[in-house]
């Protein structure tokens, strides 16, 4: 494991996540323990159903786990009210997700600024502090286009630029190019590199060995549990493409 | 997220879903236009109502012939001969009385005019009247004491009833009419009261009580006493003295009941306007169902937006939006487009009022304290509409409300 739980940012111990669907229970996470510092890139690899979403939901406080800790930065997110945990999200966490979800009808830089306004920061601000995050997505000219304006490459990079509107030490991406081309792809790794580059934490789920070759950390998750932990240069050198 | 933050997202979403706004709104424009003009045609009826008995004569109090029906027995029934003139000579003298009018009427009375005629009601009466019912005359005379005395076949009509036989007042004054075939002199037309229809004021024949009685009725009895007194303060005591002195002419005892009533224009007054509120009322019931019926448009707009934008809630809550962020928001909208739907409503509302009053023949006109309530109805339909829908969005599991296609 990288770094010590006393400097690090996300802790799991022994993280279970049961659902009850009608008389059955789905196990979709069957204990799950692991140690994110701050400043680390993870890449968090899986088939589909192994549980890897339900990680990173658990990651983001957007949903409880059913047993076991997590820690966020240092505090047990047990005693974390529906309020505290909205406003951690806010505050601590920006979420890239694999279809954008941008909201349809406001600007980019009103998708952008929207975090700021659950932040209650001033209008004037708002707008400040949404076109530079624009501009560091590079998209300063796009500032008053529609999401459905844009394309795929552009709009996730609103949605980074989201993200990062409210300053976060963490970024959780859950397949941020599973629905994008190649070029674009391309050019969303190298902003999330440059991103990891500048101090920002970052938690990637992927099927791409790609992004996962840029991680310094590879999670391999199966049936509910961590099956490998290992620096992505080992995973390079075990045969994927760099 | 403030108030203020919600209102300019709401605006926002609004204005991208125009038609379906419009439509929404439509339904409270359509209630709250209903109730201000309903409201303003409801105020309307029940003005004309009291002024139009207020003009039949101020403190006045009638005494009807025949017992009025106490405690769901008739009294008295028949055994007296009850109302005669000498009864409402009896009351002159009556402290607090200004006038005593003895009535006899006799419907269905056919007026013919030359070739012209019409049927109206003859009332035998004294000079009295005028000052009982508040009859003024426009042009020649009222009846005198001399006519009553000497039995004249004399008329004074209502100018609806000289209008319904083709002639102006001035034509009609100094010729002779023919009052069941039987003539009589026009000398005088009393001024318009206003009024139409049914019981309306201006349609009548006055002649000498003595006249009529001798040429219609028979006998000396009378239908009716007409008192006025001095002051509205005193009907109740005018009233039992009235009471007290027609008992004693008629050697009523004890426990027998009246064979007469009295019947005052106060309690008249009460009567019609009782009725006109419950009227009006109704009125405000039926736009208050349309106002209803379109916050049920709202709040189902609103359950299919929260379904719509499932996602989009999912989104607001992994950025940081509360419970009560979400909540906020669809309240909000729901609130806006009733009270905009309120606003067009107010001004439709007072635009028709006047042409929806013409049509029921009412002078109708929208009043604030109608607009008010149209309007905080509306607020209200609005936040109880988006009640649920605000809960529903803002319980939304954020992990399914992300996963929903």
């Amino acid at each position: 494991m990288t770094g010590t739980e006393a400097e690090a940012l996300l802790v799991g111990e022994d993280l279970q996540r049961v659902y009850r669907m009608g008389e059955s229970e789905v196990r979709a996470l069957r204990g799950v323990t692991f140690s994110i510092a701050l400043g680390e890139s993870v890449a968090i690899m899986g088939p589909s159903g192994s549980g890897k979403s339900t990680l990173l939901h658990l990651l983001g406080l957007l949903d409880r786990p059913s047993a076991g800790r997590y820690l966020f930065a240092g505090v047990d997110t047990a005693r974390l009210d529906d309020d505290h945990s909205a406003a951690l999200r806010n505050r601590a966490i920006g979420f890239v997700f694999q279809n954008f979800n941008l909201v349809s009808g406001e600007t980019a830089l009103d998708n952008v600024a929207a975090p700021l306004v659950y932040a209650g920061v001033k209008r004037k601000e708002r707008t400040e502090r949404a076109r530079e995050a624009l501009d560091r997505v590079g998209l300063s000219d796009r500032m008053h286009h529609d999401p459905s304006q844009l394309s795929g490459g552009q709009r996730q990079r609103v949605a980074i630029a989201r993200a990062l509107v409210t300053r976060p030490p963490l970024l959780l991406a859950d397949e941020p190019t599973g629905n994008l081309d190649s070029t674009s792809s391309a050019e969303i790794f190298s902003l999330l590199a440059q991103l990891h580059s500048e101090g920002l934490t970052l938690v990637t789920i992927t099927h791409d060995p790609r992004i996962a070759a840029r991680a310094e950390r590879v999670l391999r998750v199966e049936d509910g549990r961590i099956v490998s932990d290992e620096n992505s240069a080992a995973y390079a050198q075990a045969g994927a493409p760099a | 997220m403030s108030y203020m933050e919600a209102l300019r997202l709401a605006m926002r979403r609004l204005r991208t879903n125009a038609l379906r706004t419009g439509l929404t709104a439509l339904g409270v424009i359509i209630g709250v236009a209903a109730l201000v003009s309903l409201i303003g045609v409801g105020q309307g009826t029940q003005a004309a109502l009291t002024s139009r008995i207020a003009s039949l004569g101020t403190n006045l109090l009638s005494v009807n012939a025949g017992a009025s029906f106490t405690g769901g027995v008739r009294g008295a029934a028949g055994t007296a001969t009850t109302l005669t003139e000498d009864d409402a000579a009896a009351l002159v003298p009556l402290p607090g009385i200004a006038a005593v009018a003895p009535e006899m009427p006799v419907s269905n009375v056919v007026v013919v005019a030359g070739r012209n005629n019409t049927t109206t009601s003859l009332t035998g009466t004294s000079p009295a009247e005028a000052h009982v019912r508040s009859y003024t005359v426009q042009t020649g005379t009222f009846l005198s004491d001399v006519e009553v005395a000497k039995s004249l076949r004399v008329a004074v009509l209502g100018p609806t009833t000289v209008a319904n036989l083709n002639m102006t007042p001035e034509q009609i004054v100094g010729t002779t009419v023919e009052l069941n075939g039987i003539p009589f002199e026009v000398i005088g037309v009393t001024e318009p009261k206003g009024g139409s229809g049914f019981a309306n004021p201006d349609d009548f024949v006055f002649a000498p009580i003595s006249t009529v009685q001798a040429a219609f009725t028979g006998g000396t009895t009378l239908r009716t006493i007409g008192v006025s007194v001095n002051d509205p303060n005193a009907i109740a005591y005018a009233s039992s003295a009235i009471e007290l002195t027609l008992r004693s002419r008629h050697g009523l005892v004890a426990s027998a009941s009246d064979d007469f009533s009295l019947v005052s224009q106060n309690q008249l007054l009460t009567v019609a306007s009782d009725q006109s509120a419950t009227l009006r009322n109704f009125l405000i019931g039926i736009a208050a169902i349309a106002l209803v019926v379109g916050g049920i448009g709202i709040a189902n707009t609103m359950l299919v937006s929260v379904r719509e934008r499932v996602r989009e809630i999912g989104t607001r809550k992994a950025i940081g939006a509360r419970r009560r962020d979400i909540g906020r928001q669809f309240l909000v909208e729901a609130v806006i487009v009733s009270l905009g739907g309120a606003l067009i409503g107010v001004v439709v509302g007072v635009l028709v009022t006047g042409p929806v009053g013409a049509a029921v023949n009412v002078p109708a006109r929208a009043s604030l304290p109608g607009i008010a309530l149209a309007f905080f109805s509306s607020l209200l339909v609005g936040i109880v509409a988006g009640f649920l829908p605000a809960r529903q969005a803002a319980g939304l599991d954020p992990v399914e409300a992300l996963r929903y296609e």
